[in-house]
């Protein structure tokens, strides 16, 4: 999860590293408190919101109210603003680059710090330091105080950060070290250990969630039996995509695109989710107009995925969603998939007549099962005069 | 200590009484596995499919006798104790198969592993087949493994845990036969890369060429560019990269495996394409070419 400036700097606060006095607000009519000179910065996920007006020095305190009623309900790198946060401006002597993250290469914490700092810079010079992650103040760097970096490295490792970037840390007239923006990155694989947090849920940065997208994600935050939905975007293909395995569904839609396939989202479920999960999920990627075609594809050689219990949750799925959107679907299904109990599965797929399925085996590889979708799909459309035949 | 694992190795498994754990081992040993002991804290005593349960990995050592590696089933947030627990007791190599492990301890996890000298394959591995050394570990082709694995010649190293078995289906029906396959997994930072793996292939008689499955992120299979580029690898590798799709959608989205995400122009699969075919990978832009990629890497 990536933190809002406003949420990561509370978490800079409460560790100790100073940040300047702030107020976040969500409507102009509330009174800021903060004295001017202020920074009204919008708080959108996304960087660079400098170059695109998300950011305002505003000196005279008359005119803060209209900023902040101008900055609010913007569209800021296709983020709604919905909140800015208004700051005391600080002066400084200089300005630093910070950050810590994980680096695959070293395997390990690497802590980068520039003596250039602030945005707009693209190529600055940064050292890296590689941090121990089990006795991480023995290789630091010099130029910074040393105390402010174990506060930030405790920061980094107690709440289980992937990346807590302060850009520009500076350094004031008086001295003091303030940072002035923050980015941090959690882990979310390690949410259960910090049961105290309350950040609510957000779409990733450059993005506003749909609400498909929404709906989505709702099934495995009620139900946390495998994965359903918890990756799933819209698209505006055609092609309804239910796919299984992260490696086979990433290796599918590459395949579906190749193949002259139009996807009309992409979604994962794995990890074996009860037969309701699967219900859910179908019948959400059912919802769009213009479907000409369901493909479910995963491995045929699953290892634990109980392959009855999935298909018959999708059969299930297409029947509810049929009656919810009072319509018959008429489209192609093409299914591959296979692993435990998939004889009895493709046995009780043969005798559904409500619907027009196609099943593949293991003698027709992921890339070939692609073709035969956007065949079927293509076949269909021109059937519906969607698609003028060639 | 070498991933290469011998036939008749001797392993533990951690947290095999559990619900995953549970269910491999019948898999494991019908394979011809030896699972040895299992450990699982407070279940000492308890024999599961014929194997003796202890309390402690030393407990186990000492009743058993030395083994060659540990085959770790603990949840995520327990992963890290057990892999601390097993090194300590001086096993030197293991498989992690819990997905969802913070990268905090999986950075600690690679840290211990190598003032231990040892080697870990995971977290987030689906297992490892070997099926001439009669290896099976994990939950790799727990299921259906006739359908797509028969023994051979290449070696299939895979972030993904469902496509390793694809690409040995696709292998099978085109002839060819595996010697290793392993899910090496896609978290951001691994126990074992390719490159950790396809250096200690360079001494196996078994395997003739590699085949590796990417994806979006990360810079592994930079790495094993570099090292064909150096001759460090020098026997063949055909790589399969995926995730072209994603640059449609929003950057920072993370794509089932935690290592699966694109920051900046970092990790994109046609950069790595690239990287690789200039090192002289041969790159299958299909999945479908790979056993002729194969064949034809194994002629030359």
């Amino acid at each position: 999860m990536i933190l809002y400036e406003f949420e990561g700097k509370q978490l800079l606060f409460h560790a100790g590293i100073n940040i300047p006095n702030q107020q976040i607000l969500e409507t102009s009519d509330e009174e800021v408190i903060v004295r001017s000179p202020v920074v009204v910065k919008a708080q959108v996920l996304s960087g660079k919101r400098a170059a695109v007006g998300g950011i305002a020095i505003v000196e005279d305190s008359e005119k803060i109210q209209s900023e902040i009623a101008d900055m609010l309900g913007q569209t800021i790198n296709q983020e709604k603003v919905e909140r800015v946060l208004v700051e005391e401006k600080i002066a400084y002597q200089k300005a630093y680059y910070l950050s810590i993250s994980y680096d695959g290469e070293e395997r390990a914490p690497v802590l980068s710090f520039s003596k250039e700092g602030g945005t707009g810079i693209e190529e600055r010079r940064v050292e890296k330091f590689v941090i121990n992650p089990m006795s991480p103040y023995d290789n630091l760097p010099s130029g910074i105080e040393g105390e402010l970096l174990e506060k930030v490295l405790n920061l980094f490792f107690a709440e289980d950060c992937l990346l807590l970037e302060i850009n520009p840390l500076v350094k004031t007239n008086d001295g003091r070290w303030v940072a002035l923006d923050a980015k941090i990155k959690l882990d979310d694989m390690a949410l259960s250990r910090h049961p105290d947090r309350t950040f609510p849920p957000r779409s990733v940065p450059g993005h506003t969630s749909t609400t498909t997208e929404i709906e989505a994600k709702k099934i495995d935050q009620e139900d946390y039996r495998g994965t359903a939905g918890s990756a799933y975007f819209d698209l505006d293909g055609d092609i309804a995509v239910l796919s299984s395995g992260g490696g086979v569904s990433l290796t599918a839609m590459d395949a579906l695109i190749a193949a002259g396939g139009k996807p009309a989202n992409f979604t994962e479920y794995s990890g074996n989710p009860p037969k309701e999960k699967v219900v859910k999920l179908t019948k959400i990627v059912l919802s769009k107009p213009n479907i000409h075609g369901l493909w479910v594809i995963g491995t045929v050689v699953a290892n634990f995925t109980d392959i009855y219990e999935t298909l018959s949750g999708l059969i299930e799925g297409l029947r509810e969603a049929e009656k919810e959107l009072d319509t018959k679907f008429k489209f192609p299904v093409v299914i591959r998939r296979g692993g435990p109990r998939d004889d009895e599965a493709y046995q009780m797929l043969k005798e559904v007549k409500d619907f027009d399925i196609y099943l593949l085996g293991p003698e027709t590889s992921i890339s070939q099962a692609a073709k035969v979708m956007q065949q079927k799909a293509k076949e269909y459309a021109i059937s519906q005069g969607d698609l003028e035949d060639e | 200590m070498s991933r290469l694992l011998r036939e008749g190795a001797k392993l533990i498994g951690q947290g095999i009484t559990g619900f995953e754990g549970s269910r491999a081992l019948p898999r494991m040993l019908e394979f011809g596995t030896q699972i040895v002991a299992g450990v699982t804290p407070g279940k000492g005593g308890l024999v599961l499919e014929g194997v003796p349960i202890f309390n402690t990995v030393s407990e186990a050592i000492n009743k058993v006798g030395e083994v060659d590696g540990s085959v770790i089933f603990a949840p995520p947030l327990r992963t890290l104790d057990a892999v601390k627990e097993a090194l300590e007791a001086g096993i030197n190599f293991l498989l992690v198969g819990a997905e969802k492990v913070p990268t905090k301890d999986e950075a600690i996890m690679y840290q211990l592993a190598k003032e231990h000298h040892a080697s870990i394959i995971g977290p987030s591995s689906v297992g490892l087949i070997n099926p001439r050394r009669k290896l099976r570990i994990g939950f790799l082709a727990v299921a259906k493994t006739e359908r797509a694995y028969q023994e051979g010649e290449v070696a299939v190293i895979s972030k993904s845990g469902s496509m390793t078995s694809e690409i040995a289906l696709h292998l099978k029906n085109n002839n060819l036969g595996v010697s290793w396959a392993l899910g090496i997994g896609g978290d951001i930072i691994p126990g074992t890369d390719f490159s950790d793996f396809l250096l200690e292939l360079e001494n196996d008689p078994q395997s003739k060429a590699s085949v590796i499955f990417g994806e979006l992120g990360g810079t592994f299979e930079e790495r094993v560019a570099k090292l064909v580029k150096e001759g460090r690898i020098s026997k063949p590798v055909v790589a399969f990269i995926v995730g072209d799709f994603t640059t449609k959608l929003p950057k920072e989205v993370q794509f089932g495996h935690a290592g699966a995400i694109i920051e900046g122009t970092r990790g994109l699969p046609e950069n790595k394409r690239k990287i690789l075919r200039e090192a002289g990978v041969k790159v299958a832009d299909d999945l479908d070419q790979i056993a002729a990629l194969v064949k034809e890497s194994i002629k030359e």
